[in-house]
């Protein structure tokens, strides 16, 4: 069989001591504050910091602080929040699965989420608003349970080949439905396509509240998670030579993907850069050590598609441009030089 | 080997008639026979020798070509995952064809070529940066990756603001579609695939062995480097022609190599020809499906694959104690 493992365990030129490391990962915390500050106070109508301060914790009613807190906030906290669970649980899907192809998506929950929305505005009649959060969280989990019980038939359980098979069939196959819908109704295609790119406009703080515990939970429960992510990155024979039993964490880490990145969709639609190219970069940043790869994830994830919905505002002076892509063209060219540049020849 | 290619020859022939009797125009088995011995009307041998024809032949090339393809990318990335779409083929053909299609709406003719050139010029251009004193194989699948997303991007712009009918007829085009077969376009097609196809039946061996591993290859005598770069033009060969003729059929190139492999090995002097002889059925009978299914409306020939695949998949993982997936 192909294997990959070594694939990932891929060496990069850098190691950095863990007195630098927690340095720079302070450092990130404190550019994401002051980036999300700077975001919040940016848009059509300039906002002082003292007033959002005031808007969050003085709440008077007055219109600046109506627009802080029920359009900007929402927007900004939507991204962190997304931007951290998809990163997260990219990692994650990559350290488990050994494969630098593997991202979130590949455990359908995209797919999943895409084709219930899409299912409910032709079939139904929904519209992109609260509904479609709870649709796309079911279809999400939908998804990922058809994935992860499929992946587990057979003798040996979920093998990492098994599963990334299985995630990319069961994906393809939704996301075939959703095309033969979407191509015979021209008027669901017309409103669900920025949806689909991943946007992070309109997003009401009741949406945040409702989605936030899932994204937060799966969050803390993959911070002790991170040695056993280390040992199931080096593949099944080292983990279970190191004692670890890898069907097991195997599925733990399934399972809080699912939480993150289902959360995430719902929120923000399928974003597909995010949980796919982070993790790498982290990783040709600081080099592989999951106990570090997910922390720097979380922030750069966070950081890059506040930053990048930011950008799509200012630039494009749209308060509806798709941070989907303002986060690829952002992302991608800084992603392409690292690979070309960071990554040692012959990985 | 041999057993699994005569069991191809009735699953073949059946889906060749089945391809030619449905449709939207059923037609009869005794006019098969009549347009066969040149009695027929020259309405039903317009349907059967104009239109359907070229259609399932279309389709068994562009089937046969995706899979090898696939096989061939999944051992030169050393990844399972990987498909003739990972050199940023799609992204590269997809871009081009939504670009035409929302910009310039009404030229039809134009779309198998940007197909083509999108594709053809995504690969260059990822070969190209993740060159750096060699290749590698993570390299390239991270700079595909990146480039990919660039083009996504792109294409995703133009999606959310081009007119909306332009963006439908993009998906289309872009999901696989056998509609606009003619005897032009698989002559077209056989000749670009002529080359490439038999040059990988000759490089199978090759294909073993970059499999094990730049260091393994490379004292095993192999030149890497410039093998990676000779089989990664003949993928990219492959598949641009396959976009050009039939638009983008994804699922194939990813599902019949394990098939394949699950069948006769990993070896690929067997490998490569059986993946072809699942892809060509595969591709034909999604084909039928999606034109007979909800005639006289069809659906593109790339949606239905994924939705005959990827049951036989699930079937399989559930049939046998899967020992090699």
């Amino acid at each position: 069989m192909i294997r990959s493992k070594s694939v990932v365990v891929a060496r990069t030129s850098v190691s950095l001591t863990s007195r630098k490391r927690f340095f720079y990962l302070f450092l990130l915390f404190c550019v994401v504050i002051a980036i999300s500050a700077w975001a919040v106070t940016l848009g059509t109508k300039h906002i002082s910091l003292v007033t959002i301060w005031d808007a969050i914790f003085w709440f008077d009613g007055s219109r600046e602080h109506l627009l802080v807190m029920s359009i900007r906030l929402p927007r900004v906290l939507a991204g962190l929040l997304v931007g951290s669970a998809l990163a997260v649980s990219g990692a994650i899907m990559q350290s488990v699965t050994g494969n630098p192809l593997a991202s979130p998506g590949l455990l359908g929950v995209n797919a999943g989420a895409a084709l219930a929305v899409v299912a409910g505005m032709s079939l139904f009649g929904t519209s992109l608003g609260s509904t479609s959060v709870w649709l796309a969280f079911g279809g999400a989990a939908i998804a990922s349970a058809i994935v992860l019980l499929l992946g587990l038939i057979g003798r040996q359980g979920a093998t990492p080949l098994k599963l990334v098979l299985v995630g990319a069939v069961v994906s393809t196959f939704l996301m075939s439905l959703t095309t033969a819908v979407l191509i015979f109704d021209e008027t669901t295609l017309d409103a669900v396509r920025l949806w689909t790119i991943g946007s992070l406009s309109g997003r009401t703080m009741e949406q945040v509240r409702l989605v936030a515990p899932y994204i937060v939970l799966g969050l803390i429960a993959s911070l002790p998670l991170r040695q056993h992510l280390m040992s199931l990155s080096l593949g099944t024979e080292v983990s279970q030579s190191l004692g670890q039993n890898p069907v097991f964490w195997r599925g733990i880490s399934m399972g809080i993907v699912v939480f993150l990145a289902g959360g995430a969709v719902s929120l923000a639609g399928p974003v597909g850069f995010l949980g796919l190219v982070v993790p790498h970069i982290v990783r040709m940043i600081i080099g592989v050590d999951y106990r570090w790869i997910i922390p720097f994830s979380a922030l750069g994830g966070a950081l890059l598609l506040v930053f990048a919905d930011m950008a799509g505002r200012v630039l494009f002076a749209s308060q509806n441009f798709p941070a989907g892509v303002t986060m690829a063209i952002i992302g991608a060219p800084f992603f392409l030089w690292l690979a070309r540049y960071r990554l040692r020849a012959g990985a | 080997m041999i057993r699994f290619a005569w069991l191809c020859i009735p699953l073949f022939a059946g889906l060749f008639f089945a391809g030619l009797i449905w449709g939207e125009q059923s037609v009869d088995w005794s006019e098969l026979v009549n347009v066969v011995s040149g009695d027929a009307s020259a309405e039903i041998e317009m349907i059967v020798l104009e239109l359907r024809l070229p259609r399932v032949v279309l389709a068994m090339l562009a089937g046969m070509a995706l899979a090898t393809a696939g096989a061939m990318t999944q051992s030169i990335m050393r990844n399972p995952l990987a498909e003739p779409g990972i050199l940023g083929i799609n992204a590269g053909a997809a871009l081009a064809v939504t670009l035409v299609t929302v910009v310039f709406p009404g030229s039809l003719v134009l779309l198998s070529w940007a197909g083509f050139t999108g594709a053809a010029i995504m690969a260059a251009a990822v070969c190209l940066l993740a060159w750096r004193n060699g290749t590698s194989s993570l390299r390239i699948i991270l700079i595909g990756i990146g480039l990919s997303s660039l083009a996504g991007a792109g294409t995703s712009f133009l999606t959310a603001f081009g007119n909306v009918n332009d963006v439908q007829r993009a998906m289309i085009w872009l999901s696989g579609s056998l509609y606009g077969a003619d005897w032009s376009k698989v002559r077209t097609l056989a000749l670009w695939l002529a080359v490439p196809m038999g040059l990988s039946v000759i490089a199978s061996r090759q294909l073993d062995l970059i499999r094990l591993g730049d260091e393994a290859a490379r004292s095993l005598g192999q030149r890497v480097n410039f093998t990676r770069g000779f089989l990664i033009l003949l993928c990219t060969l492959i598949s641009g022609a396959t976009v050009a003729a039939v638009g983008l059929v994804g699922f194939i190139g990813l599902i019949a190599p394990h098939l394949a492999r699950k069948l006769v090995g990993p070896h690929h002097n067997r490998l490569l020809p059986v993946s072809a002889l699942i892809g060509g059925p595969l591709l034909m009978a999604a084909d039928v499906v999606g034109r007979t299914l909800i005639a006289p409306a069809q659906l593109p020939a790339g949606v239905v694959t994924a939705l005959i695949g990827a049951p036989f998949l699930a079937w399989l993982l559930w049939g046998r104690h899967n020992s090699a997936v």
